[in-house]
């Protein structure tokens, strides 16, 4: 058989355009909103009292105890609450009115596995496994919204009927198109991987890949986030991206000044400025002011400091909206209070604010998902959960 | 549809192993070729290999020389004690990598190497946590290896005890709140400073897992008040302190009673006395759960069979389980001569790890698979050896591993192995030897038509009958 160079390319192209119906972010004519979101998911379970301190509840230092004392000082917000002083940068926009802090929130699921409550926040469902697919994949895909992981794999969050693309940095050589051709005539009988290969291929031809290296951990999360503001800024880009950062699950010693949560915050707090920089600083400029960023974990930890200075999980937590589209400033959710009675089970920071309003509100006011949508589809049997008012204007 | 010999065969060889260049040696009984494998694993592959009393050695070694030498540049900056860290035990922790993969690649039993693989996952310690560096290795070696054809009490019993589990899921540090010891230590709080651990009670983790990742499943029927419960049955289970390390008769971990929270403990309902033996009892108790047959049930057939495996095979599995209250030959018996789990359509997606270790057997690499990278570059698709990112281990499902960047890192990695290789093997003859009946027409005629020796090995590699098993 003789291919042409012109050929193969031709055949290559109609093949992943068969396999995957949006290989580029070509939108449509009237065009899709240039509003931008980001999700940032905080796996592990972040202690929601280590990141954002309640230091004016009178229970909060003896609960605490030695995860109450920190070397520098803390952060102080509105009222009787704070930011560990690694989250400075998060700290300034909230100063700037570009940053709210929610308290007190978290899954309609109690229980406290991590993976079982993993699967409920990106699934959106009330019961882990009720739902297989993503609900921001549900959110984007009948709107006709883009959307990007930041990681190797898709993370349940943006399965289902989006269009979505992965992108990781990579350190070995590229495979040739006439590879990647007769690999597609390969896959011809297998959707899975070929839909899978042509839109790896179909993003790296869009994108210069002379600067990537390959790092990883603290390092590697702010590299990311900058290659998410770099996607964002397009005008052409995906609506929404998805981060992912681990490492959250602080059993033992977690005040320590170089520990996992300190360590982890501070990566947290050089991610979320490093968006803030990209989408400032990118040409067709101003996306910052049209990004929400939700930064969110599956639950937060016991209130009670735990036998080894650290914390078993829990359910109640703290969720971070930023970006220059937020109406911040603020700190929301009602505070329930750390006394035994007051904590759910007497053991947990009780959930006043259900993370679900948080997320309705951003997908509806910020990327204009219709309400009715959001409590059948998005969030199913929501509707008692009020989408929460966050945006400026 | 009748099978026949051949693509049973082929099946028993990818599907049940780990891969092989051709089916000869398979026999003209695949089940029994399968059955007959089933026992303790092979021995280790390698010499010298740490035990876990090796383990700690090294790590308390690391720490004396981290406090004597490096502590003024350690506070201000933690990297170059990352690397230090790294540095100290980078030989070890490659030993036990190159164990593992090496053992695998050449293991004449690749099914019961797969099972070891399975059991190591399952009762993952991962040194994604650093307090497990050095250890990972001799937790394969010490509590899977022995009992991957034993019983499955005695593999949880040996998982959860090891100083790998202990450490890796802080039971090591876990005291029971009326515990002599943290009797003794609650007079004399609050002088040190926060570094130094001053442990005063319980730590739920490694109870709470050993419920929903190792025996009863999240959908167990468990409580918070039993995973609190069980963590008080396992207060005093430890790791060896740094200065007894050198006694006689130390061993990796240990019950310290005065680390035991006194009283009996209910769990699940029922009542056990103070002191070691009712981790014993406790641990016998779940191995005998329904719930427990269930999950195993569940995760075996997901491994071997589909990731939507058929309800019918899941049922028997169980009740083989739990007939035999856990003796895992019994339920390996089941699995394998299970007409389910001879469907002819592979629908599994090999992880890297396994995706690597067929390719090298299949290319008989040997030691030269770990010439450029210490992992045969299993870490630049996605997945770190011995290094899972939770104590649910790596992920059982395609749709976990198909990420578009995931797939090109494979495209990537077979390339760039077919590059070297390529030239002098017959990528045709050998997808027929080794794929046999499996290999589609339309796939054979592709890897025919490839441009040259190079190509057709990646073709080879990244087919879907290769790719899946």
């Amino acid at each position: 058989m003789n291919i042409t160079p012109s050929g193969l390319r031709r055949r290559l192209l109609l093949q992943a355009l068969a396999l995957a119906p949006a290989l580029s972010f070509a939108g449509t004519a009237a065009g899709p909103t240039s509003n931008r979101l980001v999700l940032v998911i905080l796996r592990g379970g972040m202690d929601g009292l280590g990141a954002a301190p309640v230091p004016g509840d009178p229970e909060f230092a003896g609960a605490r105890g030695a995860l109450a004392q920190v070397t520098e000082p803390l952060l102080s917000l509105a009222g009787p609450y704070a930011l560990h002083p690694a989250l400075a940068q998060l700290h300034a926009m909230y100063g700037r009115g570009e940053a709210c802090v929610v308290h007190a929130t978290g899954l309609p699921y109690r229980e406290r596995s991590h993976f079982d409550a993993q699967q409920v926040l990106e699934s959106g469902g009330t019961r882990p496994h009720e739902l297989s697919t993503g609900w921001l994949a549900r959110a984007l895909g009948p709107a006709g919204l883009k959307s990007l992981a930041l990681s190797t794999a898709v993370p349940l969050v943006l399965r289902g009927a989006a269009e979505v693309d992965t992108w990781a940095p990579s350190v070995l050589p590229e495979p040739g198109a006439d590879l990647v051709a007769r690999l597609m005539r390969l896959y011809v009988d297998d959707p899975a991987l070929g839909t899978a290969l042509a839109r790896a291929h179909g993003l790296r031809e869009r994108t210069d890949m002379s600067a990537m290296t390959a790092t990883t951990g603290g390092a590697g999360f702010v590299l990311l986030a900058r290659r998410a503001a770099e996607f964002l800024a397009q005008s052409q880009g995906p609506q929404a991206a998805v981060l992912e950062l681990g490492g959250w699950d602080t059993h033992a010693n977690q005040a320590a000044p170089n520990g996992a949560l300190t360590q982890n915050l501070r990566t947290l707090d050089a991610g979320l400025a490093a968006l803030r920089e990209g989408l400032m600083q990118a040409p067709g400029q101003g996306a910052w002011a049209r990004t929400v960023v939700v930064v969110a974990s599956e639950f937060g930890r016991e209130v009670q400091i735990n036998g080894t200075l650290g914390t078993d999980h829990g359910s109640g937590g703290v969720a971070f909206v930023l970006g220059g589209a937020v109406k911040g400033g603020r700190v929301l959710g009602d505070w329930p209070g750390l006394a035994k009675a007051q904590r759910f089970e007497g053991r947990d920071l009780r959930i006043t604010t259900d993370l679900r309003a948080v997320l309705k509100g951003v997908l509806a006011d910020h990327l204009q998902i219709a309400s009715a949508r959001l409590e059948a589809e998005v969030f199913p049997d929501s509707a008692a959960v009020k989408p929460l008012a966050l945006l400026r204007g | 549809m009748a099978m026949t010999q051949d693509a049973a065969a082929a099946l028993a060889a990818h599907r049940f192993g780990l891969g092989a260049p051709n089916l000869e040696r398979i026999g003209s009984e695949p089940q029994a070729w399968l059955l007959a494998q089933v026992g303790p694993a092979d021995a280790p592959w390698g010499v010298n290999l740490p035990t876990a009393l090796d383990g700690l050695r090294l790590q308390y070694a690391f720490y004396r020389e981290r406090r004597t030498v490096h502590k003024p540049a350690l506070a201000s900056d933690p990297k170059p004690a990352e690397q230090q860290f790294a540095e100290h035990f980078r030989a070890t922790v490659d030993a036990d990598v190159q164990s593992r993969l090496l053992g695998a690649v050449q293991s004449p039993r690749p099914f019961n190497e797969r099972l070891m693989l399975f059991w190591a996952n399952h009762f993952t310690v991962s040194m994604a946590k650093a307090q497990v560096r050095g250890l990972v290795g001799a937790f394969e070696r010490e509590a899977i290896r022995p009992h991957v054809g034993g019983s499955f009490e005695a593999m949880l019993k040996a998982a959860v005890t090891h100083a790998a589990m202990l450490r890796y899921l802080d039971n090591s540090a876990s005291a029971g709140p009326n515990s002599r010891l943290a009797q003794r230590r609650s007079r004399r709080i609050a002088t040190d400073d926060l570094r130094t651990p001053r442990v005063t009670g319980l730590n739920e983790n490694l109870a709470r897992e050993v419920l929903e990742l190792h025996t009863l499943g999240v959908q167990g029927g468990y409580t918070q008040a039993d995973v609190t419960a069980l963590a008080a049955v396992l207060t005093g289970w430890r790791v060896a302190d740094p200065q007894r390390l050198d006694d006689q008769d130390v061993s990796a971990s240990y019950f310290d009673p005065s680390w035991h929270e006194p009283g009996s403990k209910t769990v699940l309902g029922k009542r056990y006395a103070e002191g070691p033996q009712a981790l014993d009892q406790v641990l016998h108790d779940l191995t005998l759960h329904p719930a427990t047959a269930k999950f195993v049930a569940n995760k075996l057939a997901r491994h071997f069979v589909g990731d939507q495996p058929p309800q019918a095979l899941v049922d028997r599995l169980a009740q083989s389980f739990q007939r035999s209250g856990g003796q895992l030959p019994a339920l390996y018996q089941t699995l394998v001569t299970a007409p389910e789990a001879w469907a002819p359509q592979q629908t599994k997606l090999k992880t890297p790890e396994e995706f690597v270790i067929s390719s090298a057997r299949l290319l008989g690499l040997g030691e030269t698979l770990l010439a450029r990278t210490r992992d045969g570059g299993i870490a630049q698709m996605g997945q770190r050896v011995q290094a899972a990112p939770s104590p649910a281990g790596w992920p059982d499902s395609a749709d976990e591993w198909l990420g578009p960047e995931a797939m090109w890192r494979r495209v990537e990695w077979a390339s760039r192995l077919a590059g070297r290789l390529g030239s002098r093997v017959d990528a045709r003859q050998l997808a027929g030897s080794s794929l046999g009946p499996l290999l589609s027409a339309a796939s054979g005629q592709q890897i025919a038509r490839a441009a040259d020796g190079p190509q057709a090995l990646t073709l080879l590699l990244m087919s879907p009958e290769f790719q899946r098993r």
